[in-house]
């Protein structure tokens, strides 16, 4: 690996000023496509959500998708933008064959958001990126390159893809990355996309000059082919190393487009300047200009929604929480609404409580979904019950090994804790008779054991209080059971002493 | 169907194809295919819809299900269209039934149909001479009494000066009135589905069954909103001034005509449209920008011509868009993309969208004073095959009368006027939004000056007279 990584961080390199934008690609969570009313489904088989419309074929027209025009409101308006009282659509022409019009419908001149703001958490601080247009747009079909074959799958082709672009706002790759790990959680809250970097359900392409202090911008170049937020840090890294080199050198840097090559770890140029594509942008003749109403700009507003760094502040504030707990917990709307859910069933949340609820969904409970490849969502725990294992607990009808393990059964047998617990006769032994009982079988067993601990072995002690848990198959009440078996072993002496 | 019956669609189906054979107006005639789609779109076959009966033909760029959809073009040559368009699924759901379709220029790019890659259309008042285009197909089918009312598209005049060339009735409605949605694109703000007949009841039946909203094309509008009536407008006629350059017979032609309007209660005035010497330059401006980005799609790789010692996509999309279109139809794709170029939109295409908005400004003025416009359609009457009577410049030029209402978007129709030298002039009112019903009226009006005829050897065809 020729960058090291995390060397470069917020500081940036001495001497120069860095200015990073990014430009984000979201695919949007509708039911159907921006243009056409074909599913917008991934991993079906080839072609089989396609129709005249979407692959381009004469004649057709494009109708727009309203709910994707509401989605692409809805995060204009999270991202603080200006939304569009008119929205309109362009063309932008060049040839791909993925592309089945050879012409993208996007939008140019009449963006749905503009001029917004985004703040987003970074080491323990929080930063703000200003957003300079938020733009709907459709996709493009998909190739394969098979052998000396390309195979094209067309049922991404009219999906709906909203472009996020940043101001460069961004002083470092490391900074990219904790925004780009942000803004996944960001969409994820307001379920506008699923976020997925690897899949290419969340794309990213950065653009980075750098200058001497107060010189302004200098020359960008532009990056793309990064699948990952890690990749964007280490090419952004890799381009402050090689421009701030060029610049030592008293050379210029180049307007250009270059590729991420994670095989070398290193940009490669794709394209120079003089080559770059004139769009040719006009505005759609096909698609009626869009003025929202007050009962779409109703509905938007009702799914705002907090967001994760809102949320992550408040949790904070409210439960006592450590930023690194709150953090964990806000990442995915999910767990930090069933954390909440379940403060709420435990009455009020007492600062104990929260940091109990969130080392169990940190600790056991995610390693039973991981182990079942299941979210919170979709599992068998509901908060109230693990709200009511954790009072069988805290009042003592259980103790700990057996609440983990009345959780996994709460997965496997998906039934409440309280009738788990009797079913599998998990209520802990904490009366004395019973415990008495117990342990006197235990060293009547153990003669050998029982002697040694007379002796005063502690180790001993310890093995005896293990055989009783053991033969109560873990239900024995420890603290009770250690302080009876400590009774009956002074019993025994004194009646051995007294015999003698 | 009875068996005479049948002998008898035979005889008549033999006898469209042996006059088709002289007058090269379809490119695909198949009634029975028009009657398969017929029967799959009306399951209730009743025989009292509006258009029960009638049969109509259909401009090869708009498309019919099972079909084919060439729009004059070797790319197309061989593309069968897997859906209808709007408009043809409504006439055939209100009874009509396509039996075929009709010649144009390459993709509508042209106003003789000579521009089609393949085949020659026949005026059918002197063979010798052009249809006029780039529905020439349906305007000569319509004239030679083959099906008494065919679709035709107009983006600049290509519905009503084939018309005027062939002595037809021919509406473009207003933009948004008719779905575009199967229209093959060429210039999509500009262009709409127009009608060619004879007979204006039918014509007027059948656009009302076409026209309005359509989800599948955001563009159209309910045409209920237009529905007012004028008052202090009432029978005045705007006579556009700048008719220099018409020819002797269309010239005399129009002062016959403006003389005959008082006697069916019209009322002239001569006006000055300030624009109209910008219109053809800002109108091809923004037909080929448009047109530039429409025709993008044909690449060889979904569908159409494909070249097949292509090695790459890109060799693919370049040796078949060579093969595939014609020379006006590069022309103007080369043009749009000209005028579209970064740096020099502000002199080419912002600049006609100013002129654009201008001349729907000084158009909506001139409707608060007058009901309707008369202009002549085209400077020229028919002219013959391969003359140079006008060269492709002049034949743009010779636009402007008809494109003035393809800017502004307002619904136009050419009606014939009489005949000069053996052929038929025709003239146009030009109307303001939604008054279609309106431009019926006004040419039904002047059938009481002249009645328009089919050309002698076409008489007493398959014409159903009201
Ligand atoms: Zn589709």
């Amino acid at each position: 690996m020729s960058m090291k990584e995390g060397k470069q961080t917020g500081a940036g390199r001495p001497g120069y000023e860095i200015y990073i934008g990014l430009e984000i690609h979201i695919q949007l969570l509708t039911r159907t496509k921006a243009f056409c009313s074909c599913r917008a489904g991934y991993g079906d088989e080839p072609n089989t959500n396609v129709c005249p419309v979407c692959l381009g074929y004469p004649g057709v027209l494009p109708a727009l998708n309203e709910e994707a025009v509401k989605q692409a409101y809805l995060v204009a308006a999270a991202l603080n933008c200006q939304s569009a009282a008119l929205t309109s659509f362009d063309r932008k022409n060049y040839f791909y064959p993925d592309m089945p019009k050879n012409y993208q419908i996007s939008q140019f001149y009449r963006p749905i958001g503009t001029g917004g703001y985004i703040d987003y958490p970074v080491d323990s601080g929080i930063r703000k990126v200003r957003i300079h247009d938020v733009h709907l747009e459709e996709d493009a079909g998909k190739m394969i390159h098979a052998g000396d074959v390309s195979l094209i799958d067309y049922n991404r082709a009219g999906t709906p893809l909203l472009e996020i672009v940043t101001e460069p706002d961004i002083k470092s790759g490391e900074q990219a990355e904790a925004f780009l790990r942000y803004f996944r959680s960001f969409v994820r809250y307001l379920s506008v996309c699923n976020g997925n970097m690897e899949e290419g359900s969340l794309r990213c392409d950065a653009n980075i000059s750098l200058n001497r202090p107060g010189a302004g911008l200098g020359r960008k170049v532009e990056l793309k082919n990064m699948n990952s937020s890690r990749f964007v840090r280490l090419a952004l890294e890799h381009e402050v190393e090689r421009q701030s080199g060029l610049l030592d050198a008293g050379e210029t840097v180049a307007q250009e487009t270059r590729l991420w090559n994670e095989n070398r770890d290193a940009t490669i140029l794709m394209r120079k300047k003089e080559a770059a594509h004139d769009y040719r942008y006009f505005p759609e003749p096909d698609l009626p200009a869009f003025y929202p109403d007050e009962k779409f700009l109703g509905q938007v507003k009702q799914q705002l929604v907090e967001l994760p760094l809102e949320r992550r502040l408040r949790l904070q504030q409210e439960y006592g929480l450590s930023i690194e707990a709150a953090a964990y917990l806000t990442i995915e709307r999910e767990t930090a609404d069933f954390f909440e859910a379940v403060l709420k069933v435990l009455q009020g949340g007492a600062e104990g409580f929260a940091a109990t609820v969130y080392n169990w969904l940190n600790g056991d409970v995610m390693k039973e979904l991981n182990n079942r490849n299941l979210s919170l969502g979709n599992s068998p725990l509901s908060p109230k019950r693990l709200a009511d294992l954790l009072l069988l607990l805290e009042e003592g009808r259980i103790h700990g090994k057996i609440a983990k393990k009345v959780l996994s059964l709460i997965f496997e047998r998906d039934r409440d804790p309280e009738f788990l617990i009797a079913d599998e006769g998990f209520e802990q032994i904490s009366d004395d008779n019973s415990l008495r009982k117990l342990i006197e079988k235990v060293c009547s067993d153990n003669p050998e054991a029982l002697k040694q601990a007379r002796a005063g072995e502690k180790k001993v002690l310890g093995y005896l209080i293990g055989q009783v848990m053991k033969s109560s198959g873990g239900r024995a009440e420890p603290q009770r059971t250690r302080n009876l078996l400590a009774e009956i072993i002074d019993a025994d002496e004194e009646k051995e002493e007294k015999a003698r | 169907m009875s068996k005479e019956i049948q002998q008898g669609t035979e005889k008549q189906n033999a006898h469209v194809q042996e006059l088709n054979t002289a007058l090269g107006a379809f490119l695909q005639y198949n009634p029975e295919l028009g009657k398969e789609l017929s029967l799959s779109l009306n399951s209730n076959n009743s025989d009292n819809q509006p258009l029960s009966g009638m049969t109509f033909a259909v401009k090869d760029n708009i498309a019919v299900k099972g079909f084919r959809l060439t729009c004059g073009s070797k790319m197309l040559e061989k593309f069968i269209s897997p859906y209808s368009a709007t408009a043809v699924d409504r006439l055939v759901g209100a009874g009509a039934t396509v039996v075929g379709k009709t010649n144009l220029d390459e993709f509508g790019m042209g106003s003789s149909t000579d521009n089609s890659a393949l085949l020659r259309t026949n005026n059918p008042w002197n063979t010798d001479y052009v249809a006029g285009g780039s529905s020439g197909g349906s305007a000569a089918a319509v004239a030679a009494g083959l099906v008494p009312f065919a679709l035709g598209t107009d983006t600049g005049g290509s519905v009503r000066q084939p018309a005027a060339f062939c002595g037809v009735y021919g509406l473009k409605p207003g933009y948004g009135s008719v779905s575009r949605y199967g229209l093959v694109a060429y210039a999509s703000s500009l262009e709409g589905i127009g009608l060619l007949g004879l007979d204006i009841g039918l014509l007027k039946t059948s656009f009302e069954t076409m026209a309005g909203l359509d989800a599948k094309d955001q563009t159209t509008t309910d045409m209920a909103c237009f529905r007012k009536t004028s008052t202090n407008r009432k029978g005045r006629v705007a006579l556009l001034g700048g008719l220099e350059g018409l020819s002797p017979e269309v010239e005399e032609e129009y002062r016959s005509v403006v003389s005959h309007l008082p006697e069916i209660g019209f009322t002239t005035e001569e006006v000055r449209l300030p624009f109209l010497d910008y219109v053809v330059p800002a109108y091809y401006t923004i037909a080929a920008a448009e047109a530039s980005a429409n025709l993008a799609r044909y690449t060889g790789i979904r569908y159409g011509l494909s070249d097949s010692e292509a090695e790459t996509p890109r060799e693919l999309t370049e040796l078949s868009r060579n093969a595939g279109f014609g020379p006006e139809v590069k022309l103007r794709i080369l043009l749009g993309t000209f005028v579209l170029r970064s740096g020099f939109q502000d002199r080419y295409y912002l600049q006609a969208q100013k002129i654009r908005s201008a001349l729907r400004k000084s158009m909506a003025d001139l409707f608060q004073k007058y009901e309707l416009i008369l202009s002549p359609v085209f400077p020229v009457q028919a002219f013959p095959h391969d003359s140079d009577q006008l060269d492709p410049f002049q034949q743009k030029l010779a636009d402007r009368f008809t494109a003035t209402a393809n800017l502004a978007g307002v619904p136009a129709l050419s009606f014939p006027t009489g005949l000069r030298n053996g052929l038929p002039v025709g003239m146009q009112f030009i109307g303001p939004d939604g008054s279609e019903d309106l431009l019926f009226q006004a040419a039904a009006s002047y059938r009481r000056i002249y009645e328009p005829e089919h050309p002698e050897r076409f008489i007493g065809r398959s014409e159903r007279e009201v």
